[in-house]
């Protein structure tokens, strides 16, 4: 495969492109999801093809092909320097990368145990038996349990002599109880909501999870909720789990400090970003306890990988140190505009996608608080747990994000359940009230594994590194 | 294009070698291209060419799904192999019907050669004409322009073989001033319906009226809600209340609320596969032929769709919604949706409302706060204004709404005379018809700084 894409690429050089890479991706992945005791998604897919990146007269072309016929992706390499020339009719400044070495690498990432090679039957019947444990109450409508595992090999040369290599294995599982009594839905997840958690790292993985050892808890909890009081409508002081946490710095960090989206380029879609370039090392995003770091190099996280989809070698960045803005995360295009060069995070959803600013793993570094003493250092709060809803402006300044449930903290205690809560913010200010956050002990890197973004729509597999976190005066409950 | 005769001559081919009771194969393959604007420059420009073919073998009642994207015989052959491989290992599904047997449907045409034909050198063409329109505001326009074709087919050893070549383009436009924005968008399968030069007028236009935007308290307000407003409200209440698993796990806002008023009468919603006006498609992901279903008529709750499978637990005919094998565990979904349309102008609704709120378009809907009484919660963007004594008065900063749809749609004042299609994330097969809806009141709960 290397001989042939880099005969392709000798043939764009010959045709005096500016750049051009060539990434043979093929993705092996498999999906078991159980219904109320019916295994109703088992499946497999294989998906092979490469993607050809160019630059001529200054401007991006790209084309890709579900074939490895040297033949075929000649063609699509001629397609991508014809859209190339198409795009740079309307060029107003010729695209220039920053440096990067070109690499002659191979990365694998760390498992014991290929997913892939854990017969069907085990993974199936785990799921099966959570699915019948879930559903041990009559008020339970829906039990769902799933699996999802892919195995992806890479393989990224460029015009600039890269060659890298890399063998990535991922593996994820969770599940939710529905509960009904004929007016209230509720539900309730673990180890996390929207599939479960996620990691690069093989079956072992899942046997860490313990997924059975909760099961139990999180079908009575859904059933507790159905007779649960509302959230208050109130302003108080929240303390947020750790999986809420990860989908809080996705949203109001993550997103907003891509490169792309600060400079417009997402606009059509997702939208823009409120920190601009002119308030980098200047905005005062969050309290002096808030440190958020871009790490790509953290063995078995979601979000690493050994280089990014442009040849970059996968590093740990600071986004926010003591609370300042201070990094963003970039390309080879976009770090020049700030005078840097890329900290590594263009990946691409597939060979049939081009690579974008994508989060690594974004983690808010643990602070110095156990749970407990958190808990009892709040007077009159509300404790939130687990995603249920979200939604951000297109600046990612408005939010507000619901979870499963919460729960009442009243003179330093945990009280009453509340179903359907709601928090809502100003993401600087938010960040700004946040005063306690829990240690290395309560941190866990959560990992996300539906990131969209762009058109066509691409999906990132993105982890955050998060722990139960305070933040003082918050808006709460506006669903009435 | 590959073609029909040459497609399911393959795959009698393959399923030859199938052990299994059962075998369907379905075929997806597509060419498409996008070009990206933004800043008023064509920033990324794409184009792929790629197939997705699931074997769904059965053994009894026991199902394997296992897909390619490989149409090399042996690839096929390998993935047929997985799937039955897959389907020993399964429990028997007790509410699978069976593959469907042949059924008639509609030969409608859903192709246009001018469209398969779309080089990336014309829509740079079109895209160049959105820049000059947006510059003689001194504005600047960011987008998407996208063009494709591709052809389904279903197979199955029951003797379905159902086949359609499609073709599709979409623009979106947005203008953006210093201080503002505006939106417009256009979906057809016929690529010269699309007038990129039209639609960055409205675009840049909305853009000029937003201006300076002043700031609004967060209430509640009267609404006219524009088509891309409407469809992607309806957009989340069909995948949380329109499919079948929703309904029969009972988190749709439909369950056990069928024959019942949920709407103001002037709502009715239904989805048709086979209406030419849209994005049709006669058949869905099994080879069942596209039954017209009303969702909502005359505000009254009339049903959802079903595949095989949901239809059997529910012991309903299919209504021909079936999604790919894959995504049987989502269920059935409606992807061919329409609002009817109402008496009135857009302008007339306008000089009708006191005091009120138009809004061009939501952002970053979310659905899951309360499913049964469809609470969505989203942001205003792109041209949003305060309407007073008839007038667009102004531009506004953008406002979050939280609301009941149920409560809001309660409440209805108008409806265009006219609908526009609008794209959604099944738009190579369907789309959604809105029209704009004045609306007597809607929750605003929030507010941000532009």
């Amino acid at each position: 495969m290397k001989d042939k894409l880099n005969s392709v690429l000798d043939w764009l050089k010959n045709k005096k492109v500016d750049y051009a890479d060539a990434r043979f991706v093929r993705v092996e992945g498999e999906s078991i999801r159980v219904t109320n005791g019916v295994v109703d998604t088992l499946a497999k897919d294989v998906n092979v093809g490469v993607g050809i990146r160019v630059i001529d007269r200054g401007a991006w072309g790209f084309a890709a092909i579900a074939s490895i016929k040297e033949a075929d992706i000649k063609k699509a390499a001629n397609k991508a320097l014809q859209t190339a020339r198409a795009s740079a009719t309307t060029v107003k400044e010729k695209i220039k990368l920053a440096d990067v070495p070109p690499y002659k690498d191979h990365f694998a990432s760390p498992y014991e145990k290929d997913p892939f090679e854990v017969p069907v039957h085990e993974k199936v019947g785990l799921l099966l038996e959570i699915s019948d444990r879930l559903k041990n109450h009559n008020l339970i409508k829906t039990a769902e349990a799933s699996c999802d595992f892919y195995k992806t090999k890479k393989l990224f040369c460029s015009t600039e002599g890269a060659e890298i290599e890399q063998d990535l294995i991922e593996s994820g599982a969770g599940y939710t109880a529905t509960a009904y009594d004929g007016k209230e839905v509720q539900k309730r997840s673990y180890p996390n909501s929207h599939r479960g958690d996620f990691a690069t790292r093989g079956f072992e993985f899942i046997e860490g999870l313990r997924l059975l050892d909760q099961v139990d808890r999180v079908r009575e909890e859904a059933v507790q909720l159905l007779t649960a009081e509302p959230c208050p409508d109130t302003e108080c002081d929240i303390v947020i789990c750790g999986p809420q946490m990860a989908l809080q710095v996705h949203e109001s960090c993550g997103h907003p400090t891509e490169l792309d989206r600060v400079l417009g380029t997402e606009i059509s879609l997702a939208g823009g970003s409120f920190m601009q370039i002119d308030g980098l090392s200047k905005l005062k995003y969050g309290s002096e306890i808030v440190n958020i770091y871009a790490d790509a190099t953290i063995p078995g996280a979601l979000g690493s990988f050994g280089y990014d989809d442009e040849g970059v070698k996968s590093q740990r960045s600071p986004i926010i140190l003591n609370g300042m803005h201070v990094g963003y995360l970039t390309s080879r295009e976009t770090a020049p505009v700030i005078g840097q060069t890329s900290n590594g995070a263009m990946r691409a959803d597939g060979w049939n996608r081009i690579p974008l600013i994508r989060m690594t793993n974004i983690n808010l570094e643990p602070g110095e608080w156990e749970l407990e003493d958190l808990i009892t250092d709040t007077k009159e709060g509300i404790f939130f747990d687990m995603n249920k809803s979200w939604s951000i402006d297109d600046k990612r300044l408005n939010f507000q994000f619901g979870t499963e449930c919460a729960w009442e903290i009243k003179n330093g205690k945990l009280g009453k359940i509340y179903k359907n809560p709601l928090y809502t913010g100003m993401t600087p200010k938010f960040w700004n009230s946040c005063d306690a956050i829990c240690n290395k002990k309560h941190w866990h890197i959560w990992g996300v594994p539906n990131c969209g973004k762009g058109e066509p729509m691409q999906v990132a597999r993105v982890a955050h590194g998060t722990a139960p976190t305070r933040f003082r005066k918050v808006k709460v409950g506006v669903s009435k | 294009m590959i073609g029909k005769d040459k497609l399911f001559s393959l795959f009698e081919k393959v399923a030859k070698s199938s052990k299994a009771d059962e075998t369907e194969i379905v075929y997806i393959g597509s060419n498409n291209g996008l070009t990206r604007f933004a800043n008023s420059m064509i920033h990324q420009n794409v184009n792929e060419d790629n197939a997705k073919i699931l074997f769904r073998t059965v053994i009894g009642k026991k199902i394997g799904v296992a897909s390619t994207n490989s149409l090399v015989q042996s690839d096929l052959k390998d993935t047929l192999k997985n799937s039955f491989e897959i389907a020993k290992y399964q429990k028997d599904n007790k509410n699978f019907p069976g593959l469907p047997e042949p059924a008639e449907y509609p030969k409608i045409d859903t192709f246009h050669e001018s469209t398969a034909n779309y080089a990336p050198k014309d829509r740079a063409k079109q895209v160049k004409k959105v820049f000059v329109r947006a510059n003689k505001r001194k504005f600047t326009a960011a987008g998407a322009f996208a063009t494709g074709d591709g052809e389904i087919a279903i197979f199955n050893s029951k003797g379905v073989r159902c086949y359609q070549t499609v073709a599709g383009a979409s623009i979106n436009i947005i203008a953006m001033s210093d201080t503002s924005s505006g939106y417009a968008v256009g979906l057809s399968r016929k690529v010269e319906d699309l007038d990129a030069a039209a639609l960055a007028d409205i675009a840049v236009e909305k853009a000029y009226l937003a201006k300076k935007p002043k700031p609004l308290e967060a209430g509640e307000y009267e609404v006219i809600l524009e088509p891309s407003a409407v469809a992607a409200l309806f957009e989340w209440l069909n995948y949380i209340g329109f499919g079948s698993k929703a309904f029969l796990e009972k988190t749709s806002f439909l369950a056990d609320k069928i024959g019942q008023k949920i709407m103001d009468d002037s709502i009715t919603i239904y989805d048709d596969g086979n209406d030419l006006s849209a994005i049709a498609m006669p058949f869905d992901f099994e080879g069942v032929p596209k039954q017209k279903v009303f969702l909502i008529q005359n505000g009254i709750a009339k049903g959802v769709v079903y595949d095989r499978i949901t239809g059997n637990k529910a012991e309903v005919p299919s209504t021909g919604h079936g999604l790919t094998a894959n995504e049987h565990g989502q269920g059935a979904l409606p992807l061919n949706l329409f609002l009817t349309t109402g008496d009135k102008s857009r302008e007339a609704m306008i000089a009708s409302v006191k005091r009120g709120i138009l809004v061009t378009r939501f952002h970053y809907i979310n659905g899951y706060i309360d499913m049964p009484n469809a609470v969505l919660t989203g942001m205003t963007r792109d041209g949003t204004y305060l309407i007073e004594d008839g007038q667009i008065k102004h531009g506004i900063k953008n406002l979050r709404f939280t609301d009941s749809m149920l409560r809001a749609f309660s409440n209805v004042k108008g409806i265009s005379r006219d609908r526009q299609l609008i794209p959604s994330w099944w738009d190579a097969v369907g789309c959604i018809a809105a029209p704009t809806i004045h609306l007597g009141s809607f929750k605003f709960t929030g507010t941000t700084d532009f």
